[in-house]
């Protein structure tokens, strides 16, 4: 509770020591506003800083996956400095623009992972004093194809909480890690009526607060001496997510253990009700949450559709159903599939388990962890998933669900430049990146890096 | 038992000829020229196990399960029927009753008898039933370990099968047919493994084969912290070897007994089912992953103790004795460890690419990869969950295993390797009719199990509102 208080106080003497010429100290440089300032327009709207001109790299002739579900078959990205300027056929490209010929290829937006660890982002937060742009596993999440994701945690027990940040895999580059610092809070459910009633009065003090402050101007003009309003002690996040500013993330641990259940088959699993729970807050709050891991959302897609509510899945953790009720208890293969149908959006993550979870790493089993987040998709789309629509589980509405759609996840104009050149279908299973650029820069080249360099495709594409 | 006294007599070692492998017999499976890997083998892999009887019916000690039991008739058109070892069929038909395959060929050559179900599976594909090779499929626990003495040769897992165990049901919607279901490696002998079919009314009928194979575990596991073996690899080496030597002897006895040479000796059940090993009825599988460790499996009981050997769980460098292990016949089940990182290099290697296609592979390069016939592939089970079978051969192809030799690795290859190509492993006529119906590439996590087939039978239809894989 007290985290917000002293991030605020530690950010106050950060400019307090932030003097022109310090800006590659350890602590001294912050870029952007504060993490809970609106996010910034597209820098491509803004005029150049410096009259440096533009640098233009068009990557020609690939099968682009806009992110969106589309394709656009034999076209041109054209990246201009750290963004997407355009995209589409027979561009006329700037004069001295960099080509990078993606004939033959696919090309994808950088996949956004929902959950993530290490990469550069293993110390706590505040998260751009933290990071370390020249990790080596941040060209193993690369190779991936991840280029983006959550780091910290999203716990919340009782009260939302959790310390967290969208980190780009921006190697080598410090200033364009830190895409932005607690854009989730999470709360755990079930969770029991006391802890539901102190919630909720928490959500009434924190709309009244937001009251006052659209009403405060209105007021100083009648009262010089009026005073400006206080937010709730504690409820400091949940204004946050009242204005929009940070994704809510109803935790509720489905699949945590479907490793250990897998053992005996417990079964009898349902958690239609603390999935409702998480409904009944987003129709308090008046905005959809976050559905995190939950097993039995295919019962309920409708109810979760009227919600606004999303879900985050592992589509393949199983979770026996009660023999004595199969209809409704238990994981659904098709889970992504029923819920993409009632219109909820779905984003993908990795199972947990023993040898693997959400890291790359080089102790783990291949298929069971991010090395291959494509492989988790794939799931989906044998649970039904439409193959074409899938693609957005791990870039466009993923992103939607860490609250930076408005910078990464589609190849759109005005974008982050976050774009994966590939060697096949973004979700076969022997698809390796070739190029992975970030925020327009050319980070990790297959044919450059140790890791999968040797390695030669003898499948269909 | 106590054989677990080191001594310092130690028999000499016995270094059995290396077999120079042979040119087999059947032709490779037509591939599409993409699938085609940039390595020809140039050796052809041959396992080496020259005692194995002739016929079931010559086997002394393991006990085989039943077959040809009764089943409906069956005919089941797919546009694509994947024999394995012959060319694929478009348009094909496989017809099947009482457990087995009666005849296999284009729609309109093969005549369905009467009375025959004819199931029309649409653009599916038929494969054969999947052959897992290292799991702890049933197990009541989780890996199976009961670590009793460090060598534990008196278990055994055939008592332990449920045919409604989680993990033998996903087998089925994972397209598993037939498993190698062993304990784990909690000790340097984890006991006496089983061959299942993932389907039958009871484990009676499911039977393949008991012994399956005995479960060895050379390293990476099993060491104990007590150091009453030692705290290194010698000591677990030493405990396995005392172990074998008995049951050799017991063997020796018995064979003189047989040839009328020698008194009966005294029955004992374990010296009993270890020398089976020595008749070469079925192999040891061993848990043995690191370099020194394979090199220790190949000289300790393929070279010293001539065992049928056959490396399961073979993960980290073990590939680069590829060569070795292709002359001396022992094959490798690759995973659950899909990758090896090599620091040295600082590139992710892939275990069964490594392992098929050879190459430069460290001090001893270049080397011989154990090629199309030398490798398959394994989960480890419930490590990794048995309906994921395929996803470990996806894996492997990912980082460079030939797609087409992948196929054979979760077939024909995994069948030869326990010796029970005879019953299955591929769609032939006379073999067992177990066969999955997919929606497309079997090695595709994407596709799917429509419908699966073991001895005959109808197990598993998917229902598409609630697949369970």
């Amino acid at each position: 509770m007290r985290t917000p208080t002293l991030f605020a106080l530690s950010l106050a003497l950060l400019s307090a020591v932030d003097l022109p010429g310090q800006e590659r100290g350890r602590r001294g440089r912050r870029p952007g506003g504060p993490p809970t300032e609106a996010p910034a327009a597209a820098p491509a709207a803004e005029p150049a800083k410096n009259d440096k001109p533009k640098s233009y790299t068009a990557i020609v002739g690939g099968d682009v996956y806009l992110g969106t579900g589309q394709r656009l078959t034999g076209a041109t990205v054209l990246i201009a400095d750290d963004k997407i300027e355009t995209v589409g056929h027979n561009l006329k490209l700037p004069e001295g623009t960099v080509v990078i010929d993606a004939k033959g290829k696919c090309v994808s937006p950088g996949f956004v992972a929902v959950a993530g660890g290490g990469m550069g982002a293993d110390r706590n937060g505040p998260y751009a004093d933290t990071v370390n742009p020249f990790a080596p596993d941040i060209k193993q999440g690369l190779a991936a194809g991840v280029t983006s994701f959550l780091a910290g945690s999203t716990n919340g027990r009782g009260t939302p909480g959790g310390s967290n940040a969208v980190v780009k895999l921006a190697y080598g580059d410090l200033d364009g890690m830190v895409l932005r610092e607690n854009p989730v809070v999470g709360i755990s459910m079930p969770m029991s009526t006391d802890e539901r009633d102190k919630l909720y009065e928490q959500i009434d003090a924190a709309k009244k607060y937001l009251q006052e402050v659209a009403d405060y101007p209105a007021a100083k003009a009648k009262d010089e001496k009026a005073k400006a309003p206080q937010a709730p002690r504690g409820g400091e996040k949940l204004v946050e997510v009242l204005e929009g500013k940070a994704s809510l993330w109803v935790n509720l641990g489905g699949g945590s253990f479907g490793f250990f259940r897998r053992r005996g088959g417990s079964g009898g699993e349902s958690d239609v009700d603390a999935i409702r729970q998480g409904l009944d807050l987003a129709k308090k709050l008046g905005r959809g949450v976050v559905l995190v891991k939950p097993t039995s959302a295919w019962v309920i897609p409708d109810e979760i559709a009227a919600t606004g509510s999303k879900a985050i899945l592992s589509p393949r953790t199983r979770v026996e159903a009660d023999p004595k009720a199969p209809d409704h208890t238990g994981s659904n293969l098709a889970s992504a599939a029923i819920l993409a149908r009632s219109g909820v959006p779905v984003a993908v993550t990795c199972p947990v388990g023993m040898f693997g979870g959400a890291g790359v790493g080089t102790n783990g089993i291949l298929g069971q962890d991010l090395n291959t987040p494509n492989v988790d998709v794939a799931y989906a789309v044998r649970g039904g998933l439409d193959n074409r629509k899938a693609l957005r589980t791990i870039t466009l509405d993923a992103a939607e669900m860490l609250g930076v759609a408005d910078r990464v996840g589609s190849i759109e104009p005005g974008k982050d430049a976050d774009i994966l050149i590939l060697d096949g279908d973004p979700l076969h299973y022997a698809t390796f990146v070739t190029t992975a650029i970030v925020n327009g820069k050319v980070v990790y080249e297959k044919g450059d890096d140790a890791l999968y360099r040797h390695i030669d495709r003898h499948t269909d594409r | 038992m106590s054989a677990f006294v080191v001594t310092a007599t130690l028999t000499a070692a016995v270094t059995a000829a290396l077999a120079v492998s042979a040119v087999g017999q059947d032709t490779p499976a037509a591939a599409p020229a993409a699938q085609q890997p940039a390595a020809q083998e140039p050796v052809r892999f041959e396992m080496w196990h020259p005692n194995t009887p002739k016929s079931e019916a010559d086997y002394k000690v393991a006990k085989w399960g039943p077959r040809h039991l009764p089943s409906p008739g069956y005919a089941f058109f797919a546009q694509k029927v994947l024999p394995i070892t012959s060319a694929p069929i478009l348009d094909g038909v496989v017809v099947t009753r009482n457990g087995t395959i009666e005849a296999i060929g284009k729609r309109g050559e093969v005549t369905v008898p009467a009375g025959y179900e004819r199931i029309e599976c649409g653009d599916s594909i038929l494969f054969p039933g999947i052959i897992e090779l290292h799991c702890h499929i049933a197990s009541p626990s989780f890996d199976l370990n009961d670590t009793v003495h460090p060598t534990n040769p008196e278990f055994r897992t055939l008592d332990l099968i449920s045919m409604e165990h989680d993990q033998i049901k996903m087998a089925r919607a994972g397209g598993v047919s037939t498993a190698l279901y062993i304990p784990g490696s909690g000790s340097n002998m984890g006991g006496f493994g089983t061959l299942t079919k993932t389907y039958g009314k009871n484990p009676d009928e499911a039977l393949v084969r008991f012994p399956g194979s005995l479960k060895i575990a050379q390293a990476g596991n099993p060491e104990r912290g007590s150091g009453d073996l030692g705290t290194d690899m010698m000591g677990m080496a030493e405990g396995i070897r005392m172990t074998l030597l008995d049951g050799k002897r017991y063997w020796q006895e018995m064979l003189a007994f047989e040839q009328g040479t020698g008194p009966k000796p005294q029955y004992d059940p374990t010296l009993e089912l270890i020398s089976g090993l020595f008749r070469h009825e079925y192999p040891v599988s061993v848990h043995t992953q690191i370099y020194q460790v394979v090199l220790e499996t190949l000289q300790e009981l393929r070279q010293e103790l001539g065992l049928w050997t056959v490396i399961v769980h073979g993960t980290f460098d073990g590939y680069r004795l590829s060569e070795d292990l292709l002359k001396a016949g022992v094959p490798v089940a690759g995973g659950p460890r899909a990758y090896h990182f090599d620091r040295g290099t600082g590139a992710m290697e892939g275990v069964l690419a490594n392992y098929a296609n050879g190459g430069l592979h460290g001090w001893r390069s270049p080397v011989l990869g154990l090629g199309r016939d030398g490798v398959g592939v394994n989960t480890d089970s419930p490590v990794i969950a048995e309906e994921q079978l395929t996803l470990q051969a996806a894996m492997g192809v990912r980082l460079g295993w030939p797609h087409e030799w992948a196929l054979r690795g979760l077939t024909i290859n995994a069948a030869r390797f326990v010796g029970i190509d005879h019953r299955v492993g591929s769609l032939e006529v006379g073999k067992d009719a177990d066969l999955g119906i997919w929606s497309g590439d079997p090695v595709d996590p994407r596709s799917h199990v429509e419908l699966m087939v073991i001895n005959g039978t109808i197990c598993y239809r998917r229902n598409p509102d609630r697949p369970e894989w």
